[in-house]
């Protein structure tokens, strides 16, 4: 987990692609955020699967919600 | 952030989501920040493709922090600005909107099937004369030959910002960066047609699928079709993904034809 300008920041992994462009994401420590893509995935086509490992910003405001700003490439 | 190379935007403040107000400043030539507090709770960015348009995207993780990265960076960019959004994602979609953007494009992603059965593909043959080069087959020289020629079409016909495909950023001239991930048509002793595979490991996709201008409707992009997708299919893969914009007919017809499944659709925004 890292603190960033952008808030906490921590990799996790995909386990389910939901319908509204959202996705539960499972951290290291055993709890799932539900996140939405960043603007520059989405302008980037980055597709995102079940079991990608990303890296996900959590919200200051509600630390089970995240944003994925990155996808790994294993 | 770097203060030091901070340039006060509209100098604007909004009420904030907590007990600050937000203020926005653009930090970078490219990038504005919204601050609550000494707390980034949104972001702007701004990216120039290589076709020539001005993209923008805002991450916020509220709708009024959205509305005010978005009015600082439309009075700092020169018009027309362009952004993304999945269809799906109703409340980016409507921010997008109150943001004075209007949709131009969709996007469908489609999941395309490998299995032969199902796409109805196995027999299909190119056409007389057409040999299918696999992917990881194709030379260099004739590929570079071939995308420049294809480039010159598109740009003298409906330009690259009605095409769905990536756009890559590489040397001027071409598009081609890794010869590996193409499949190659060949008529006598040219490369006539292509198609970019990207080779992700839990879903291939396609990136790209040409053919010259002149051999188009002779069947040559569904034969690269059928002996990419057969390929994937003896390895194990058991779909791809592609995207296709909605007004290519032609394109959708041809994933549809073989049980492509729409999945996803993108909006492409413009604000003049």
């Amino acid at each position: 987990m890292t603190k960033t300008a952008n808030g906490i920041e921590v990799e996790g992994i995909v386990v389910e692609c939901l319908r509204n462009a959202n996705f539960k994401v499972e951290l290291p420590n055993g709890h799932t955020v539900l996140a939405h893509i960043s603007g520059k995935v989405r302008r980037n086509h980055i597709k995102i699967l079940p079991q990608d490992r990303v890296l996900v910003e959590l919200s200051p405001y509600d630390l089970s919600r995240g944003r994925i700003r990155f996808r790994y490439r294993s | 952030m770097n203060d030091s190379h901070s340039i006060p935007s509209t100098g604007d403040h909004t009420p904030g989501t907590g007990d600050h107000a937000v203020v926005v400043t653009r930090v970078s030539d490219t990038e504005w920040h919204a601050m609550d507090g000494d707390q980034v709770v949104g972001c702007g960015d701004a990216s120039v493709r290589p076709d020539g348009r001005l993209f923008v995207g805002i991450d916020a993780w509220h709708g009024e922090v959205f509305a005010r990265v978005a009015e600082a960076m439309t009075a700092d960019l020169p018009a027309p600005l362009y952004a993304v959004a999945d269809e799906t994602d109703r409340d980016s979609v409507s921010a997008w909107q109150r943001a004075g953007f209007t949709t131009v494009r969709r996007e469908w992603g489609y999941v395309v099937p490998t299995d032969p059965q199902v796409t109805g593909l196995g027999p299909v043959r190119p056409p007389a004369g057409v040999v299918v080069v696999p992917v990881g087959q194709a030379e260099e020289a004739p590929l570079r030959a071939l995308d420049q020629v294809l480039h010159a079409e598109i740009e003298a016909g409906p330009g690259w910002q009605a095409m769905p495909a990536q756009v890559l950023p590489c040397p001027a001239g071409t598009t081609v960066v890794d010869p590996s991930k193409y499949a190659v048509a060949r008529q006598a002793g040219r490369y006539v047609g292509l198609l970019r595979l990207a080779p992700l490991t839990r879903q291939p996709r396609i990136g790209l699928i040409a053919v010259r201008a002149d051999l188009q409707r002779h069947g040559i992009a569904r034969a690269l079709l059928a002996d990419t997708l057969d390929a994937l299919h003896r390895r194990g893969t058991a779909s791809v993904w592609a995207e296709v914009t909605e007004s290519n007919a032609a394109a959708t017809a041809l994933f549809e034809g073989i049980g492509a499944r729409r999945a996803g659709s993108t909006l492409e925004f413009v604000r003049r």
